[in-house]
């Protein structure tokens, strides 16, 4: 439990709301420390608080009792609007002001914090580029004039207008199709690379809080926390039960997702370059237990699989490089291994071609590959246990 | 002439104009209480204080019980021949100028009949009467005129509103045109139309008081006779008098509407 | 027998005659309502600031202002002028007018300012906007358009209603049309009748142009 994290930016000690008239707290006696520059996602079924959560920690949402500390310090009771000035907030419909331009938009915080107008103008600009839009096209427009992922990327933009420590961010991409949420997603991840915000982020979609969480904290009714973990370890590891259906079926598949090709030991199949005899690649295969031989260009560049039966009619007067079967599924080394093994589904011998920036040949992966990196990522997490199990066993000898 | 975009900022506001007070959620006891009972005691007072005073010739005469029940039923009468007449015309009127064939009609004729609540009724009044003749009827038709532009726009804005997918459907499920308009378009935009046939029957029974100014019956006769012959006592009951059955009437107008406005919308 | 000339005729000569006097009348009658129309548009604002959040105090102020506005004017005018600081004149119009002009004006600033997105308003909230900033800057410009609507419908109701004002003294058109009715029989009595009703309604016309331009004005792109 206690990993380094470097130092706490938020910390919410017995946080509860109660709602008038309910029988139920919303939230009840909520403890958690949120380290500095990490994306902490909070995720759960609807109405087990996440939402009414976030929102006490910049106090939209006033607390019925327990404390808030930002950064050490104890804002439960101060100034709410001055508390807000220092926090991003992005929510789900956005809420950009229709009668003001994107400009005018972006500027809200800075403004009310008086810096100068130059300053202004190019944080907005600044801000702009950041998410990908160009300040000339868009300082001008009007929200109505832009699509769903554009005043998206514009709220995030309004959001860290004064460049604030924290962000919070309610189901951000939650209203957008699922292409441009893709793109969204990581287009924020890679930002996140540079800016390196403590953010809390809320959403219901367990597939988004593995892809974009450092930490995810697993929700039940009243925000009673079920697991706060890293997301391998949540996958590899879940808690209880709640938490296993809460990962719902193929933990194992999304597992691999957060692996990439680049981590793992590929396995090496019998190649041979194309201007090779067919009696010489004929001994390449036989000196393997595999079934084919890929066939590289000069440039080590695969071309094509061959085996047994088309070495056979390569006898018979016909060209080897134009036997044989189209190698077709080819990953980067930077390709997370559930894409891979999405490539492999449908491939000639179930493997995938693992290739470099030019396309060299590297290695392959396989389906015992695959197994191998699974069964590696399960004894490295009992081993990560075990010390502490063994412990335990001592000291109650 | 008014903007006339149709913008949906446009359509929202002429909706929301021509749908008045908002009405139709049902008040608790006391709130239906309120009015009447207040409006007794003020009619009691009113009467406490006609008993109690000295009267002159003058004010005996036009304060005298008969007489000012005699003006009270005539005022009423005005009252609903007027809007009975704005009920016959401005409905038809209304749903023909919302017709697919007079639609480029429609944003002017709606321009037009809100421009027409400025036309001053006493005016209205006085050229109806040297046109024709002073009497009960000019002051009828005066006021059916006045209060019809009213009318008439609400019935227009209340069948444009009407989600034309709904129609649409309807259409494509093989009703006629007939059927559509007094099965969907006409229920649909009941409330707006109750909304305008409330505000016109408020308006005729206050502007049915300047039908004295043209020699017709009304408590207005109080008011008016009070103030040329200097006797202000007479003007201020009068005035009261056409407060109370104004006040009274909108009131029974306002259940009229609670109760008859149509579920579900 | 003198020869019959048509009432048109007889118009407009009579309009040649006394299109100045008119107009200044025309203009007295534009003062008022203009005064009134602040006053009520002051007065209304503020109450539909005030009440837009909360049920009770909301349907009493809408309540008040509708009860208002059914009394009919030639009561409220004889009544008021009965009070010791009004009496006849000016005075006791305008403050009947802004009396009536209260309901569409409050009315639409109360739904004008519930109709705002409330994404928009957490959103403010969320960043910082204090309460009172929130209602100048994102709420108001916002309900603007619905509210400039209730403050036409009033200006357009005010003129009207000032005709009436001419049977206590007050200023405008209205006293062309008295005029006229109590020379019914004369052969003015239709001329000044008429001219003091189209007048009314040519300044309805002017009025409303100009709000068209104010609103074309003051509302932002981003809204229209």
């Amino acid at each position: 439990m206690t990993d380094s994290a470097g130092t706490i930016e938020i910390r919410l000690e017995d946080l509860s709301k109660r709602f008038p008239g309910q029988k139920e707290p919303a939230v009840e006696s909520l403890s958690m420390e949120i380290p500095k520059g990490e994306i902490v996602i909070l995720v759960g079924p609807s109405g087990c608080g996440k939402t009414t959560t976030m929102k006490m920690i910049n106090r939209i949402i006033e607390p019925t009792s327990g404390r808030i500390f930002l950064d050490g310090e104890d804002v439960t009771k101060v100034n709410p609007d001055h508390l807000r000035r220092r926090i991003g907030y992005v929510i789900q419909q956005i809420g950009l002001f229709p009668h003001q331009t994107i400009a005018e938009n972006i500027a809200t915080v800075p403004k009310m914090l008086d810096w100068d107008k130059k300053k202004i103008a190019d944080r907005v600009e600044e801000l702009l580029e950041m998410v990908g839009m160009d300040p000339g096209q868009y300082r001008d427009r009007y929200p109505k004039e832009l699509s769903g992922g554009q005043r998206q990327r514009v709220g995030v933009a309004r959001a860290m207008s004064a460049d604030p420590d924290v962000m919070l961010m309610d189901e951000p991409f939650g209203a957008i199709d699922p292409i441009t949420r893709d793109r969204l997603q990581n287009e924020f991840l890679r930002l996140q690379e540079d800016i390196k915000k403590t953010i809390i982020f809320v959403t219901h979609d367990i597939d988004e809080a593995i892809k974009m969480g450092d930490r995810i904290a697993i929700l039940k009714e009243r925000s009673q926390i079920a697991q706060f973990d890293t997301p391998e370890r949540i996958l590899v590891n879940p808690a209880d039960d709640f938490v296993a259906d809460f990962i719902g079926r193929g933990a194992s598949l999304k597992r691999l997702s957060l692996s990439r090709v680049r981590d793992v030991e590929l396995h090496q199949w019998p190649t041979a370059q194309e201007g090779a005899s067919p009696d010489e690649v004929r001994r390449v295969l036989d000196a393997s237990d595999k079934s084919a031989v890929l066939l590289l260009d000069s440039q080590q560049r695969p071309l094509r699989w061959v085996n047994a039966d088309h070495l056979g009619r390569a006898d018979g007067g016909h060209e080897l490089s134009k036997l044989g079967l189209p190698a077709e599924a080819v990953v980067q080394p930077n390709a997370t291994l559930s894409d891979t093994l999405n490539e492999m589904i449908t491939a000639r011998y179930s493997t995938a071609i693992v290739v470099d920036a030019d396309r060299a040949y590297q290695g392959i992966v396989d389906i015992d590959t695959i197994n191998e990196t699974v069964r590696t990522m399960r004894e490295a997490e009992r081993g990560r246990l075990r010390p502490e199990q063994t412990a335990d066993e001592e000291d109650g000898q | 002439m008014p903007d006339t975009e149709q913008s949906n900022l446009d359509q929202k506001t002429a909706a929301l104009v021509a749908r008045g007070a908002p009405a139709g959620r049902r008040r608790s006891l006391l709130g239906y209480l309120f009015m009447p009972v207040a409006l007794g005691i003020v009619l009691v007072l009113v009467w406490l204080s006609i008993s109690s005073r000295e009267l002159d010739a003058a004010e005996q005469n036009r304060l005298a019980l008969d007489y000012i029940l005699r003006m009270t039923w005539a005022h009423i009468l005005l009252t609903l021949a007027s809007t009975a007449l704005v009920l016959l015309i401005a409905i038809p009127v209304g749903i023909i100028l919302t017709r697919p064939f007079a639609r480029t009609m429609t944003p002017p004729a709606i321009a037009f009949f809100n421009i027409g609540q400025a036309v001053p009724t006493i005016g209205l009044l006085a050229i109806f009467a040297i046109a024709w003749q002073f009497g009960f009827f000019p002051t009828v038709v005066a006021l059916a005129a006045y209060t019809s532009l009213i009318v008439v726009r609400n019935t227009m804005v209340g069948l444009r509103q009407v989600d034309a997918s709904v129609i649409e459907s309807a259409r494509g499920m093989g009703m006629t045109k007939i059927s559509v308009l007094s099965r969907i378009e006409l229920p649909l935009a009941v409330p707006v139309i109750m909304a305008g046939l409330r505000t016109a029957l408020t308006i005729n029974v206050g502007t049915a008081t300047l039908g004295a100014f043209i020699g017709a019956d009304c408590l207005g006769r109080l008011i008016v006779s009070g103030f040329s012959g200097n006797r202000p006592y007479i003007t201020i009951i009068g005035g009261i008098l056409v407060a109370v059955l104004a006040l009274l009437v909108d009131y029974l107008a306002g259940i009229a509407e609670d109760f008859l406005r149509p579920k579900g919308l | 027998m003198p020869d019959e000339i048509s009432w048109y005729e007889s118009f407009w000569t009579y309009l040649q005659f006394t299109w100045q006097d008119l107009a200044k009348l025309a203009l007295d009658h534009a003062i008022v309502v203009i005064i009134s129309v602040l006053l009520s548009t002051i007065i209304g604002v503020a109450l539909g600031v005030l009440t837009y959040r909360t049920e009770r105090p909301r349907e009493l102020t809408l309540a008040v202002t509708g009860t208002l506005l059914t009394i009919p004017s030639l009561a409220l005018f004889t009544l008021l002028i009965q009070l010791p600081l009004l009496g006849l004149g000016a005075g006791s119009v305008i403050l009947a007018l802004t009396m009536y002009g209260l309901l569409p004006i409050v009315r639409n600033t109360i739904v004008g300012l519930r109709e705002v997105e409330p994404a928009v308003v957490e959103s403010a909230q969320g960043m910082g906007m204090s309460r009172g900033k929130r209602l100048w800057s994102i709420e108001l410009p916002l309900a603007w358009p619905v509210v400039l609507t209730g403050v036409r419908v009033s200006t357009l109701l005010l003129i009207g209603i000032a005709a009436i004002g001419a049977y206590i003294n007050g200023p405008g058109l209205g006293d062309e049309i008295f005029s006229g009715l109590a020379q019914i029989g004369s052969a003015t009595a239709l001329n000044q009748v008429l001219s003091g009703t189209l007048g009314v309604i040519v300044l309805a016309i002017l009025f409303d142009l100009v709000y068209v331009a104010i609103f074309r004005f003051t509302i932002p792109k981003g809204i229209r």
